[in-house]
């Protein structure tokens, strides 16, 4: 890393709207395109502090920030337009968390990176609306996240309960949620709801390692630990009625199920042997990067099609898995109120991957491209009338679903046209982390934030305590500014406040 | 593979590691008087994180092999296969790592963990470890103070 002092750094960056910054050619080695963040006033200070703090000399141990790293991206082979900065970045393995790049399918050195997509692949969001309003749950509330904590297996070392061998486990890994609709477990419709239609048909199990398949199959249908969660919500603000009906949210109280989970120990262990694969394809093509982490292989190598394949596996593994937990909280719904989850309307509003490469056209520089878009930690954001989004919001634009923290509020936005042209259609993912994980186990008392929560009327449960102290909203930035900053540079749109009510973590 | 140990004499190492900042990760710093211990308390730690060790008990013992193309890539692959023990049969925690062979001429491992498979309801969920990554990984070799120390990120 090129190391100056901060006011030199500051030379490279420029503010050019009110909410996106620019990062100059040379502030890294080698960039082939500029970089860019989009921030406002209080995001802003944050992402300068965290630069400020890794120009003190003789740092030892540390790590890049954030903006560095969009500049090594930018650095990649093969990139086009800008690497870009959501407004909910942090620094990461490689690629910063919230950041993406586009490459160039026909450009031959073009590459694909597994750092680009992350450990977590496809892991992603999923909103179910109900028939429900705040006051019919309010009674049973308690009652209602004991019984979806029952439901639901969380937390490190919990098995899934779903039955599976593994002949299932690669069919599922083919198939996406085909299977899960095949085996009973989602309905039909759902998949209409989900990026993809819950199926990358790019999967290919046989390029999967079996120590990664044996890692995913008693994972399979778990929600995991981190900042994993499902969430009982209330509608708190509709900022835009039309869409909100198109999605079947009516008015302020109506109750929704938010899960946020990925590919579990699958995933991780696809990205993990891809990048000891990757290493060594960079040495025999002598690609050079500005960062070690930013292990890469050409698209149209071998490694790169086979992790490509893999990953496809691994987004199939992810929608099973968020299909699987949409079974079990159906279930502890319907046996809640002695009904049934098609009487509760329990339908998919939409299901977003966070963490994940996907082949898209885009319009650059006046041509339409093919390109392969890497999105970690950024939600994919398409405006009305695209192709690929579903009938049913072809008018609206794609729903995109951002998740807050324990106890803040999540938002649903809307894709728009700005954010195609400018994003490549992308947007932020959720709030960002601000402190670290052992700072806040040190700074924040977990009875504290028990009590907030219960003074804000919120349940829950949790399987790991010290997990409530790194979880808690001091940790992350807040997930408002986030969400306003997307609004107001325009790359999407507000549509619905969410207000959780119950929180179940692992 | 599981293999045959005896509880006689049994001892356990004291504690060499601790948990360091990492926005949104976490840093592993363990250390010892010879690689091989720092190696070995790193991989304690990384359990350490998964759940509270004085739960466990030392019921079982499984062999594990590692290899590398180097010293960090070796470190690599020993927490991974570490990694793997708990996340797949036999769902192992480590509550003692004894490395047996430390080759560092053809940098391979061979160490037996000692533990017990991981249960609900009897050890406390912790972390989940995601993976091991070469972020930020540092390996300190004095071999003249007898110091040696380790540093990993591993993603949760």
């Amino acid at each position: 890393m090129v190391v100056r002092p901060y006011n030199d750094e500051l030379k490279y960056l420029e503010k050019i709207s009110d909410h996106c910054w620019r990062i100059k050619k040379g502030f890294q080695p080698n960039m082939n395109v500029e970089g860019c963040f989009y921030v406002n006033s209080r995001l802003e200070q944050l992402m300068l502090e965290e630069l400020k703090n890794a120009c003190r000399p003789g740092a030892v141990g540390g790590f890049l920030p954030g903006v560095k790293q969009i500049a090594n991206v930018a650095a990649l082979p093969g990139i086009v337009g800008r690497s870009i900065g959501l407004p909910d970045i942090h620094s990461g393995y490689g690629f910063a968390i919230g950041n993406m790049a586009a490459f160039d399918m026909d450009d031959p050195l073009s590459v694909v990176s597994p750092g680009g997509v992350g450990f977590d692949i496809n892991c992603g969001v999923r909103l179910l609306r109900t028939n429900l309003y705040e006051k019919d749950v309010q009674p049973v509330k308690e009652q209602l996240t004991q019984s979806l904590f029952d439901h639901i297996p969380v937390g490190v070392g919990s098995k899934g309960i779903i039955p599976m061998n593994a002949r299932d486990l690669e069919e599922a890994l083919e198939m996406g949620m085909d299977w899960s609709l095949r085996e009973g477990y989602v309905w039909a419709e759902d998949k209409e709801h989900c990026e993809e239609y819950g199926r990358m048909l790019s999967a290919d199990p046989a390029k999967v390692s079996s120590r990664a398949k044996k890692r995913g199959l008693p994972q399979l249908g778990t929600l995991g630990a981190g900042n994993h969660y499902a969430e009982i919500q209330v509608v708190d603000e509709i900022f835009d009625k039309w869409s909100s009906s198109k999605m079947g949210i009516e008015e302020k109280g109506q109750v929704v199920v938010m899960i946020h989970s990925g590919s579990r120990g699958f995933g991780h262990q696809v990205a993990t042997d891809a990048l000891v694969e990757m290493e060594k394809a960079m040495k025999r093509d002598k690609i050079e990067t500005n960062d070690r982490q930013l292990a890469c292989a050409r698209i149209h190598s071998v490694e790169g099609q086979n992790y490509l394949k893999a990953m496809a596996a691994a987004a199939n593994f992810a929608w099973v898995n968020r299909s699987s937990m949409t079974f079990l909280t159906r279930q502890a719904f319907a046996k809640m109120f002695n009904t049934t989850p098609d009487d509760l309307d329990m339908h998919v509003i939409y299901d977003v991957s966070h963490n994940i490469a996907k082949v898209e056209n885009h319009i650059v520089d006046g041509k339409e491209r093919q390109l392969l878009v890497h999105r970690k930690g950024s939600t994919r954001a398409f405006p009305p009338h695209h192709p690929l989004i579903p009938v049913d919001y072809q008018l609206t634009g794609q729903p995109v679903l951002v998740g807050g923290t324990m106890g803040t509020c999540s938002y649903v936005l809307t894709g728009t046209e700005q954010g195609m042209q400018e994003t490549f259609g992308s947007t932020c993912h959720g709030a960002g982390r601000a402190l670290s994980r052992a700072k806040s186990r040190r700074n924040i008392d977990y009875k504290q934030v028990l009590g907030k929560l219960e003074e804000m009327g919120i349940s829950i449960r949790v399987a790991s305590p010290k997990l409530v102290m790194e979880e808690a909203p001091e940790s992350y930035k807040d997930v408002t500014d986030v969400v306003d900053t997307c609004h107001a540079a325009g790359i999407s749109k507000k549509c619905i406040k969410l207000r959780p009510i119950a929180v179940i973590k692992g | 593979m599981e293999v045959e140990f005896s509880k006689e004499n049994f001892l356990l190492p004291e504690i060499k590691y601790e948990y360091l900042d990492h926005t949104a990760d976490v840093q592993l710093h363990a250390w010892g008087s010879t690689l091989q211990e720092a190696f070995e308390q790193c991989g304690m730690a990384m359990f350490g994180y998964m759940t509270e060790l004085d739960y466990v008990t030392v019921e079982t013992c499984y062999e594990i092999e590692a290899k590398g193309d180097d010293i960090k890539g070796l470190l690599f692959h020993f927490l991974d296969e570490l990694l793997f023990l708990f996340s797949a049969e036999p769902y192992l925690v480590g509550k003692k790592l004894e490395i047996t062979k430390f080759d560092m001429d053809n940098l391979e491992i061979v160490c037996r963990c000692y533990g017990e498979p991981f249960e609900l309801g009897k050890h406390p969920q912790g972390t989940e470890v995601k993976a091991i990554t070469y972020s930020a990984m540092e390996v300190v070799q004095d071999v003249e103070r007898s110091n040696f120390e380790v540093f990993v990120i591993i993603d949760i």
